[in-house]
Parts: structure tokens; sequence; C-alpha cells
């Protein structure tokens, strides 16, 4: 049996571009399927600015057909507990707002959410880089979360990318910057030469 | 916050599938008396049993917990032909519970606002309500509404302002307005991709929200909304003048002038000029103008003015310093001075800005980072 790993908005657009083909292809011993939910494209597609940032999400063909293939399908049933499962999740967090505001995070979206409610009904990782989306999965018990340099570093054991891949990912988040702000999720710089001592060797930073 | 479980429902799901409180707990990992705790409202699952309960029964959050006493009161302002699901209700309602926190940040509540009893879409009555608002915002009967009077009567009643950018046409809203019933605070979201003819008659229908909060959110409040706005931005005093002027007119393209210039001067659109002099007409037992509805909306249709947000801005979408301005100087609102200190204390993420403004993540990204010097993803 596979295990889904979704991804979420900024694990997917993060990934897409350079890591080819992403979706569908088993990898690791546990034969892991990369996917992303319907919810997560929609959220791209309605907003014009991510639109405009990542034109490629819609114009390139290769990668919109990729998704299509890889379309999860869902029985009735599978719906109805989905949609259950994130309806309760989002009720979760606007419950307890406080504690998903704190330390740089917000609170999940209900996007978010039923990323998250996905492994309520399937076998299922989530693949994000949002805090507060580990802590409402450790909150609810609601299964796996992987930060995206976990995701990575499973990719790179399964040799399903390779050195190079991981040196051009890591300098293309760390370069992209927006209004200031670098993409390089707070994680990875702290994992950069422990989890990929082999790609990037020793830290020099005293 | 004490929150209870919706034992009816749940009851009621029990029933569908046959199953007693026993099968349930063995279903959910717990003692039957846990189960039953639950159910009489002396305990509360935790959050990774309300979700079990959610999966087991295929209920959602608002069929498994109680609602609150003092639900948030949502208005949408549609664009035309657009359906509200349940879809937009349940996000609104997230905004609603997202506006929460920032509650404790914004300047003490008034104590004295303004509210109409007896809201009514009657001729004369309403003309008589809004003659009295505008005595209260000290203009004359037949002088134009200031902006600026408008933006301080929100602010006078505890309304705040929240301008956003949400495109001429993705949205499905023009207006959104959230009462937190329990707080007494409005939040009414003002759409800048709106053509200019058409903003002041949407805030002064979302003004009429604030006046009458028992009816917002309610179909005739809507209907008592738009009556409000037309009669307040174009009262009888109007109407009767450009009636009398209209009717000298020689034919029926000189006649629709008359309405234009009237609209222009009070920069509002067309159609409401037309409307109010019809209403007039009609309550005073006149003859109506001889110009058809459809006549005027070709006319309005054919010169449609620029937006809001491109006679407010330089660039669209606006540099999210700009936005943050123009809320603060031009809308006279406390939104963002509340937001920069609730980001501060918390240190909220992005995120936060993206589902209490529903706006895009980058967007949200640019705006925290004016907010608040930097961002997290």
């Amino acid at each position: 049996m596979t295990t889904l790993v979704l991804l979420d908005t900024n694990a997917y657009l993060r990934l897409a571009k350079r890591v080819r083909p992403l979706l569908g292809k088993k990898f690791g011993q546990k034969d892991y399927v990369l996917a992303v939910l319907k919810d997560v494209q929609n959220e791209v597609l309605r907003q014009p600015r991510l639109q405009y940032l990542y034109p490629w999400f819609d114009a390139d063909e290769l990668l919109a057909q990729e998704r299509l293939r890889n379309t999860i399908k869902l029985s009735k049933n599978e719906k109805a507990t989905l949609d259950a499962a994130a309806s309760v999740l989002h009720g979760i967090v606007l419950m307890d707002l406080q504690r998903f505001m704190k330390h740089r995070r917000s609170p999940p979206s209900y996007t978010d959410c039923r990323v998250l409610a996905f492994g309520q009904i399937r076998p299922a990782v989530v693949v994000t880089d949002d805090l507060a989306m580990h802590e409402l999965a450790d909150l609810t018990g609601s299964g796996d979360v992987w930060h995206g340099h976990e995701l990575l570093k499973k990719m790179l054991s399964a040799k399903l990318i390779d050195n190079d891949l991981v040196r051009a990912i890591y300098a293309a988040l760390e370069a992209n910057t927006l209004d200031g702000s670098s993409d390089l999720p707070a994680s990875w710089p702290r994992v950069k030469h422990i989890a990929f001592l082999k790609v990037f060797g020793q830290s020099t930073a005293p | 916050m004490h929150k209870v479980i919706h034992s009816a429902s749940i009851k009621s799901a029990l029933a569908a599938r046959g199953w007693t409180q026993d099968q349930l707990a063995v279903a959910v990992g717990e003692s039957a008396q846990v189960v039953s705790n639950w159910l009489q409202g002396k305990n509360f699952p935790r959050p990774a049993k309300l979700l079990k309960l959610a999966t087991t029964l295929q209920l959602g959050f608002d069929q498994l917990v109680m609602p609150e006493a003092d639900q948030p009161v949502i208005a949408f302002r549609k664009k035309g032909g657009a359906k509200t699901t349940d879809e937009h209700i349940h996000k609104a309602m997230a905004m609603a519970a997202l506006l929460k926190p920032l509650v404790a940040y914004l300047p003490e509540r008034r104590a004295l606002r303004t509210l109409l009893p007896t809201p009514t879409t009657d001729y004369a009555l309403l003309q008589s309500a809004v003659a009295q608002v505008r005595r209260k915002l000290g203009i004359g009967p037949a002088s134009v509404l200031r902006y600026e009077r408008l933006i301080d009567e929100f602010r006078d009643n505890d309304a705040f302002l929240v301008p956003v950018l949400w495109g001429e046409k993705q949205n499905h809203k023009n207006a959104l307005h959230i009462l937190l019933t329990s707080d007494k605070v409005t939040f009414v979201y003002l759409n800048l991709d709106t053509h200019l003819e058409d903003f002041k008659f949407w805030m002064a229908h979302e003004l009429a929200h604030v006046y009458t909060p028992e009816l917002a959110g309610k179909d005739e409040g809507e209907d008592f909304a738009d009556a409000f706005a037309g009669a307040l931005l174009f009262p009888q005093a109007c109407a009767d003048g450009t009636y009398a002027k209209a009717l000298q007119a020689r034919n029926a393209a000189a006649m629709t002038q008359v309405l234009l210039d009237a609209a222009h001067e009070h920069t509002i659109s067309l159609n409401t000029v037309y409307l109010q002099v019809q209403a007039y007409s009609q309550a005073k037992g006149l003859k109506p103008l001889p110009v058809k509805g459809r006549q005027i909306h070709a006319v309005r249709n054919s010169m449609r003015d620029g937006l809001v947000s491109r006679a407010l801005f330089a660039a669209s979408p606006p540099d999210a310093n700009e936005l943050i301005e123009a809320t603060n100087h031009v809308f006279r609102s406390d939104f963002f001075v509340a937001m920069r200190q609730l980001l501060h204390e918390h240190g909220t993420g992005a995120g936060y800005l993206q589902q209490v403004l529903d706006m895009g993540l980058q967007d949200a990204t640019a705006l925290h980072v004016a907010l608040v010097g930097d961002s997290a993803r």
C-alpha cells in the first residue's frame, strides 16, 4: 500500500518547478507518492498575485497535466469524512486561536485543515513548513507531518533527487526574497549542515 | 470560553446509524461514562477525541459543538448576480473569529451610538429618518454628503473600516459587514476595486447596517440598507429639484443629462438618482419621468467611472505602506494601528493577515513586513 505525501501550497511551489517528475512517482521503502490536493491548486488559482509570481503554475502544460493525472479521486464516504474532519480541525483552531498566533505563526486556514484532514481517510503524510500546522497535528493526533527539508532528505535517500539538486533548491530559496523576506523556511538553515552533511559539508559558522 | 457538545445532533446521528452511546464510546476509544459526560455537557472532549467524533459520525464542527450565544452577525454586499454559498458564510464566520483577538487593541468603545429603532422603507418615514441623520451629520437637506462625514460617522459608531483590494471581478462580495455582538464592535470591509460612482452608495448601505444591527444579515436588512443609502445620498429635497428640472428637458436625452449632472454633483451613480427621483414622484402622486430604467442602465454602462483603488493609489495593487496610510488617514480607521500592536505583541505571522483580510499570501507577507518589519512564512 502506498502512502500519499501531500504538499501544502508553499511546499509545492518550492519544489514543482525544480523536481520533475514530482507527483505520482513511488519512492522510498514505504512507497511514498507525492500529491497535491485540489484545494491547494484552487488556492493558487484564486490568488492573482500568486499566479503573477508563479506564472508557470498555470502556464506550464506539463505540470498542469501532471497535477491532473494525479488528481486524487474520493468516494462519497471519504469526502464526507474529509469534510467533517476539516471542519472540526478548523473549528479547533478558531476555538483556541491564541495558541496558533505566537512565535511568528499563524492560525492554520481551512485549506490547511483540509490537507491535514486527509490523513483521516487515507495513509498520508503532510509536508509543510508551517509550524502551526505541526502544532495542530500534534494537538489533534492527526497524523504525520514533515518539514520540507525532511521530504528533501527522503527524496535524496531514495535517489529521486541528487546532491546538485538539493544544493540548487537551497540556493534558489535563499536567493528568493519577497519584500525583504527570504523564502527559505526557518527550520531549513538549521538542518543544512546536519541532515545534508554530505551535500554541504560541515558548517563554517562559529 | 465554555464549550458544550451538541448532544441533540449527536443523538440524532446515533439514531440514524442505529447505534447506542456505548457503541459510540467503543468507536472513539473512550469509556461509556466519558461519552455520557460529554453529552450531558459536564465535560468537553479533548481535540483529538473531537476529531475522532467528527470522523466517526461524519459531523462537522457546527453539528458537534453548540454555537455560542452571541454569534457574530454577517452581511454581504454581493456583486450583481453572485450567490452566497455555505462556503462564503463559513469563511466570513472564520474571519469574525479571527477578528476577536484584535478587539483588545482597538480604542475604547463609545458609550453613545446612533440606532434606528424602527427601520422602514416607507418613503415618508424613511425621508424623515434620513433628514434626522443629515442634521446629525451637520449637512443641509439638499447638500452633497461628503465622504469625510460618512467616514467619521462609522468611527463615531465603533465601526472600523477595512479597505481591501478584492479585485473587480474575482470576489463574490464588494463589502462585508461583521458585527461581533459580544464585543459590540463592527468591521466593515470595503473593496476598493469598485467603481467610484458606486462606492459612496455602498458606504451608506453599510452605515445603515451599523444603525440597524438587529436587521444586519437578514433580507429585510438588505432592502432597508439599499433604501436608506439612496435616500441619504439623494434625499427628497434633491429629488424634488431634479424632478422639476428634468421635466423641463426637451427630450429623453436631455432629461437623462439632468439626472447625470445631479449624479456627478453628488458623486453617486445615475441609477441612484433615477431611482430616487422616481420614488419621489410616486410618493407624491406625480407623473414618473418618461425615461425607462433600461435606458438609464445603457447610459450608465457606457460611461463607467474608474476604480476607487486607481484614484487612491499610484500603482495597482498598491504598495502595502500606501494601503496602511490610506486606511489610517483617508478612512480614519484604527484597524492597522491595532493590527500592528497585535502582531508585535503576539508575534503573529503573515498567514493571519492573509485570512483576516481574505487576501493572497504574498500580499499578506508584504503587508506583514510593512507592519512589523519582517515576516515569517
